[in-house]
């Protein structure tokens, strides 16, 4: 097995040391009524009101209007007719998967590190992400350094990392500027662009190698463990995450990654004057992920990176949308913005002009992210064959006044107010 | 009577050859009931009570073991001694067999276990350190260990290879007392090993990566048929001939240990430590059938906070733990205080008797010692400690020590050590 096989989790699991609940692998199916179920799909409408939601072997069976539906016999009946439902959030940026020691800076490029080796899964952070309503996060190394290693995404409620795994690795994390320069003695964004672009066409062609191999036959290439993660890019089965920002190194990202060596990438920290390339990104097909800052402000206290520089706040999904970009989501950085509040990232943009007649609050939040990391299959809107990770919430998922009163994943009820402490 | 040390060199010519016939039998070996032929060095020890920690849990009130050329050539109940045999006979003690230490850093004397200007260091052997019969050995023998695994420390991710040896006391050579060197691989894997020297290793997840390119290496050099003296070894960990003891430690790197060696590269690994939170991964690990040696520290009252003292080995037991055995971490806990950390764990949960095999059979069997050491069978080797008493009990008092049939410590004889 090479070593940077992809790991995939699996199925939802059965309960251990308990019988399995109605919706749980092994229990019987459960139908729940709900006030409203944002269903988010990737087209289509959005919302069904007075919904029944059929949930069964910890995956969505069926969702619709409830004088449209039947409930199948068997299935047990839950009341949550004066709930929201939506599908649990994803933050495809956060450092909170595990232990917090997550630079390694020794060289420019790490992309043999896995930050899979750190995670503690379930652990405080992630149970107020939970309470939050994050149940999906892209676990990465920090931003010390060009490429500080491999992502892996998770589960937030689950207990053992086999349950808690979604892929790993979740992405390869790009840092293309501002943070891995050395800002007194050491490198600069030439020579960090060009160590970059290096070690990545030395990847590819390594993937190419084995392309070839595996089509043709031959003397098997040299294996490299640091390079195996690019056979993964280069089939498209994960991503590059993008710390990028400002305007002239998103369109690095852009030109470099995107159009020069066609590699699947998004931009994972998208604020400041990157937005003004959204037009670019949209026509590459290069989503944008916001955060943790979401809004520009006009402050010249802040040293002038941006080269914006706006007369009033603005915000920067809007400034993305307002482009014609629809693959909009949210990240927070967590720590810098505590792994719980990515709701109120969306918030912010709302409400600093993103338009949300179509949810795009709540698409950000869930299904822009799981297409962008490629999880769409399996989790990001509630749609017969997905699992089952659900938020109850007492109105709009992203109006701060709103309370999570439970979150399920796979089925299961990692989180309820009713029978544990509220978290957040 | 007393085998005499002047008669070591040809007991160890005598080991040689009946370690050659030994080998070929099958694992419940036939008593030998012949008499002590001349030439042949044997003891019979007539005791209270011989807790044989076999598989049977045996045990014999009045018992007999029968010492023939440092083996086991019969253990059972009290019967007529055959011909020619010195007997010693001690109604007032209770025999047992010598305990297993997976984890020790005594070989030596100076305390000098940790090469850190490299994280990885494959090819250095602990037996380079190695003094037998120091003061701690003495101790350790004095305290009814008889086998140990003397290691590097955890400073760096791979310290090196350890040597299996035996708490032989005075006089014993580097050939009479090692076991096997290197007798195992040693991994820190979490807490200790994180680097603050500005080098490669400042983090968790880094640590892994320095581990795992230097794994590749050695899963490729395997497939390849290719080495290098550097992988030598490491190699061999790879093909299950070497076991590999990891450092590790809290419910973050306790698992992150066993998904590496145990799941992915299936080394032979014991994960040792298992303090602070780890406990709480218990029935993941357990599901996995990783074997654990638990200590120094045998209870977690710090990372839980919920006011209670918890027993770590219970948690484990609990979740259905098996082969689980315990260390000291010597000099973390002395060498010669194994006992009190089945004691200890026993206090906060776990079955005494369970502690007991903790201490002998379990691991002795992780480490494919099990036909040698850990229980009184026949067969294995004569490593037989007489006591006023329960092993695990603090108030029992070790009155002799044999190793490989021979006495290496006699209260009467050196007065009391410990």
């Amino acid at each position: 097995m090479p070593s940077a096989a992809a790991q995939y989790g699996g199925k939802p699991t059965a309960p251990v040391g308990r019988a399995p609940l109605a919706g749980e692998v092994g229990g019987p199916g459960l139908a729940i009524r709900a006030k409203k179920v944002l269903t988010v799909p990737d087209e289509g409408p959005q919302v069904v009101d007075n919904a029944i939601l059929l949930v069964r072997e910890g995956l969505i069976e069926a969702v619709g209007p409830a004088r449209s539906m039947t409930i199948p016999a068997g299935y047990e009946v839950l009341d949550a007719s004066d709930k929201w439902i939506c599908p649990g959030y994803i933050d495809l940026h956060a450092h909170v998967g595990g232990t917090m020691d997550i630079n390694e800076m020794v060289y420019l490029v790490n992309p043999g590190l896995r930050v899979s080796a750190s995670v503690v899964p379930s652990n405080r952070a992630l149970e107020r992400g939970l309470a939050g309503g994050v149940t999906t996060i892209l676990f990465i190394p920090g931003s010390g350094v060009n490429v500080g290693g491999q992502g892996v995404l998770l589960k937030t409620g689950l207990e053992r990392y086999e349950d808690a795994l979604v892929r790993n690795p979740g992405s390869m994390k790009l840092a293309q500027a501002g943070n891995p320069e050395g800002w007194t003695v050491g490198v600069g964004r030439s020579f960090m662009n060009w160590n970059t672009r290096w070690m990545f066409r030395r990847g590819l062609l390594y993937a190419k190698r084995w392309e070839d191999h595996e089509k043709n036959g031959g003397v098997e290439p040299r294996y490299e463990f640091d390079l195996e993660i690019f056979r993964w890019l280069a089939a498209k089965k994960t991503q590059i995450s993008t710390h990028t920002q400002i305007y002239q190194v998103v369109l690095t990202t852009l030109t470099m990654v995107k159009q020069e060596l066609g590699l699947d990438v998004y931009i994972d920290h998208g604020e400041m004057a990157g937005y003004k390339l959204a037009g670019f990104a949209k026509d590459l097909g290069v989503n944008a992920i916001l955060g943790p800052r979401v809004v520009e402000v006009p402050t010249r206290q802040f040293i002038n990176w941006t080269g914006s520089n706006p007369e009033a706040i603005l915000g920067i999904a809007a400034q993305y949308q307002k482009a014609g970009m629809t693959r909009i989501g949210f990240n927070t950085d967590s720590p810098v913005i505590p792994q719980e509040e990515l709701f109120l990232q969306a918030a912010t943009g709302a409400r600093y002009g993103f338009d949300d007649s179509n949810v795009d609050t709540v698409r950000g939040l869930t299904i822009i992210p799981a297409i962008t990391a490629g999880i769409a299959d399996r989790v990001g809107s509630i749609e017969p064959g997905k699992e089952a990770d659900l938020l109850f919430l007492t109105g709009d998922p992203i109006d701060p006044r709103t309370a999570i009163d439970a979150v399920w994943i796979e089925g299961t009820r990692v989180y309820d107010t009713k029978t544990m402490r509220r978290r957040f | 009577m007393h085998a005499p040390r002047s008669n070591r060199t040809m007991l160890t010519f005598a080991l040689l050859v009946s370690g050659a016939l030994a080998s070929s039998c099958a694992s419940k070996r036939t008593a030998d009931l012949d008499p002590l032929e001349p030439g042949e060095l044997g003891v019979a020890i007539r005791c209270g009570r011989v807790l044989t920690v076999d598989d049977d849990d045996a045990t014999y009130g009045p018992g007999l073991v029968l010492v023939k050329n440092g083996r086991i050539a019969y253990v059972g109940p009290d019967r007529a001694v055959p011909a020619g045999y010195p007997v010693e006979e001690r109604l007032d003690l209770w025999a047992s067999p010598g305990m297993v230490e997976l984890h020790a850093h005594v070989h030596g004397p100076g305390g000098d276990i940790n090469d850190m200007v490299y994280p990885v260091n494959a090819d250095l052997r602990a037996s380079a350190g190695f003094v037998p019969g120091n003061r701690a050995i003495r101790l350790a023998c004095a305290g009814g260990v008889t086998t140990l695994f003397g290691i590097p420390g955890s400073g760096t991710s791979i310290g090196g290879f350890g040597i299996l040896f035996k708490a032989k006391t005075a006089g014993a050579t580097y050939d009479e007392a090692t076991i096997r060197d290197p007798g195992g691989m040693k991994v820190a894997q979490s807490y200790n090993p994180e680097r603050r020297a500005g080098d490669l290793g400042a983090t968790r997840a880094g640590l892994s990566w320095i581990l795992e390119q230097w794994n590749e290496e050695a899963r490729v050099a395997n497939r390849e048929g290719t080495s290098t003296p550097m992988l030598e070894n490491l190699q061999k960990v790879h093909s299950r001939e070497l076991p590999v003891l990891i450092h590790s430690a809290g419910s973050d790197g306790y698992p992150a240990a066993a998904r590496m060696w145990h799941v992915k590269y299936g080394a032979r690994a014991v994960l040792s430590h298992g303090c602070f939170d780890a406990h709480m991964t218990a029935p993941w690990l357990v599901e996995l059938g990783v074997p654990l040696n638990v200590g120094p520290r045998e209870i977690d009252f710090s990372t839980t906070r919920d006011g209670k003292i918890t027993g770590t080995a219970a948690r484990y037991l609990e979740a259905g733990a098996r082969n689980l055995s315990l260390n000291t971490d010597s000099p973390v806990v002395p060498q010669e205080e194994l006992f009190l950390q089945g004691a200890v764990a026993a206090r906060y949960g776990a079955d005494s008797h369970t502690m007991l095999r903790a201490v002998t059979i379990a691991p002795a069997r992780v480490f494919g010692l099990d036909d040698r050491v850990g229980s009184l069978e026949v067969g294995k080797d004569a490593d037989v400690v007489l006591r006023t008493g329960e092993p695990l009990d603090p108030r029992s008092r070790v009155e002799v020590v044999f190793i490989d049939g021979l006495v290496e410590y006699d209260r009467r004889r050196d007065g009391q050590w410990f």
